[in-house]
């Protein structure tokens, strides 16, 4: 893939005159292009795509032979990588037999179209899913939140296409109802990273990285031009840590999607970067104290010019809030709600304009696509996102009430899926009670 | 001897339109620019401009102004009809990084 119009419906090539970045950088030396002015020319006139007709094209099953198990995986891992289809990490070869027992998690049929994935476009099917969710390591239960995550990352709502550009952006996953527990997905200690105990979002968010390449062709420097591509092995999938949700503070799936309370859903958006912030006192700190000082640091951490999340102003979030369990507890204990704390972030996290103005900031919001985004220009201090319910609130994390962590948006909507489950979903659940021991 | 056989994940790919047929010449032809205004476009595509009224007698090269400018609309069902009613032959999109 060259192009970033296959996604469209075109085909995955393009007339294009490339040169070295250093050419467009301020000041450059542009003579180089009339050393190729022909090319330009010949794009006009001379270039055909290597892609003739219309239809669809398949991918035929992979054949690898050996003298042993062990040598055939390593083949195939091999194989798999000098075709540009892993991640650097051991896969497991999506067999029909894995992939086929992966599918008896699915709530719809294999062959269920789900959309194209950009910016490649590669038709997109709950058996796609499966195919990746067996190289990740996955099990059937994982299916229903990967197909769900997945139909939300395709509508145009979330804004994907923004992955094929330098931000680093990364999707994050948010899990709300029973199913969080039910398929091990972690919400407290840890919930970022790897846990044999709760392996599932690593096992989901690899899954859905491997579409992201594999279908969308996102592979860096070619599919996207992430400049750092962080968080991407296994993306953000984690859940909301309900059973610890202060009395009155309403699950992120209801509060933003306005799901059933006790709803399995998902919550789909994209971020750029993470930081952990020390939110808790040092010393003898009143409680109001510690909750007001850490709101303010909080608030601090969020006052910068991000101007990838312009993309979210309007109607996305400027990032994502995580708070343990037990800060928001005592927060709530001093009257503190979810809507409360938003409207003080937004007040606190306001810039004033003459410190946007020296960092040039001006220019990226007057050419935004969004008029309420170009129009804030008019408020000062300006606020980061134009309400304060752009600012998504999740209670999970460790219960120690010292860190706070912020995943600063790049997200043009904030997209919603309740999950569909499988008749046969109590049994899956028994079935990795059996394989992997009790939750 | 172990035969694995597994599915390759690139998945399929649906052509649903070709790309614009070429033109046979520049000579005589109308040509435009549809500009991002990013990556030095507001320096490169003037040049382009220069080199191709040059090189091509009877060419009419359209400002890169022509059209809506920027990320945000240059992609739009609007800016595409505006394309369409001027009446060019050919476009050039650029700057892409």
């Amino acid at each position: 893939m060259t192009n970033a119009v296959a996604g469209v419906g075109l085909a995955p090539d393009a007339a294009m005159v490339t040169f070295p970045i250093e050419m467009f950088l301020p000041g450059s030396d542009i003579s180089p292009m009339e050393v190729r002015q022909r090319e330009f020319y010949d794009g006009l006139t001379r270039w055909r795509s290597a892609f003739a007709g219309d239809g669809v094209s398949g991918a035929p099953m992979v054949h690898v032979q050996s003298t042993s198990v062990e040598d055939a995986f390593a083949r195939a891992n091999h194989l798999m990588l000098a075709n540009r289809w892993g991640d650097g990490l051991p896969l497991w070869p999506p067999t029909r037999e894995r992939v086929d027992w992966i599918l008896g998690g699915a709530a719809q049929p294999r062959g269920r179209g789900l959309g194209t994935f950009p910016p490649r476009g590669g038709v997109t099917t709950v058996e796609s899913c499966a195919i990746a969710l067996a190289m990740a390591g996955g099990r059937p239960e994982y299916v229903p939140v990967l197909v769900a995550a997945v139909s939300a990352f395709l509508d145009a709502e979330s804004g994907s296409e923004q992955l094929a550009a330098s931000g680093s952006a990364f999707p994050v996953v948010i899990v709300n109802g029973p199913i969080g527990a039910q398929i091990r997905l972690n919400a407290g200690f840890g919930c970022l990273g790897p846990d044999p105990q709760r392996p599932a979002g690593a096992s989901i968010g690899r899954a859905l990285r491997l579409l992201q390449q594999n279908l969308g062709g996102a592979l860096p420097g070619i599919g996207t031009m992430a400049n750092y591509g962080g968080m991407r092995y296994t993306n953000v999938v984690f859940a909301e840590d309900e059973a610890n949700l202060p009395s009155g503070w309403t699950p992120h799936g209801a509060e933003r999607h306005g799901f059933e309370p006790g709803t399995s859903s998902i919550s789909f958006a994209f971020a750029n970067g993470v930081t952990n912030i020390r939110r808790r006192g040092a010393k003898k700190e009143t409680p109001e104290e510690d909750a007001l000082q850490g709101m303010h640091r909080m608030a601090d951490f969020m006052r910068v010019p991000n101007m990838p999340g312009l993309a979210g102003y309007e109607r996305g979030t400027p990032g994502i809030l995580m708070i343990p369990g037990v800060v928001a507890q005592t927060m709530a204990g001093l009257g503190w709600t979810k809507a409360s704390i938003r409207e003080f972030l937004w007040e606190h996290s306001r810039i004033p304009v003459a410190e946007l103005r020296r960092a040039g900031c001006p220019a990226w919001i007057e050419i935004d696509a969004s008029k309420v985004t170009r129009e804030s220009l008019a408020l000062d201090p300006w606020p980061i996102t134009a309400s304060p319910d752009n600012f998504v609130i999740v209670v999970a994390g460790g219960g120690h009430p010292t860190n706070s962590y912020w995943m600063q948006g790049y997200s043009p909507g904030v997209v919603g899926r309740p999950i569909e489950l499988p008749s046969s979903f109590e049994r899956l659940l028994a079935d990795a009670e059996r394989d992997l021991g009790p939750r | 001897m172990v035969n694995l056989e597994f599915h390759d994940p690139s998945g399929a790919i649906e052509v649903k339109q070709p790309h614009a047929p070429r033109i046979a010449t520049l000579e005589g032809k109308r040509v435009g620019f549809v500009s991002n205004e990013q990556w030095q476009a507001y320096r490169m595509l003037p040049r382009l401009k220069a080199l191709l009224e040059v090189d091509f007698p009877g060419i009419e090269v359209l400002p890169i102004d022509a059209f809506p400018q920027g990320n945000a609309v240059i992609g739009s069902e609007e800016t595409a009809a505006l394309v369409k009613e001027s009446g060019v032959d050919a476009v050039i999109i650029g700057n892409a990084a």
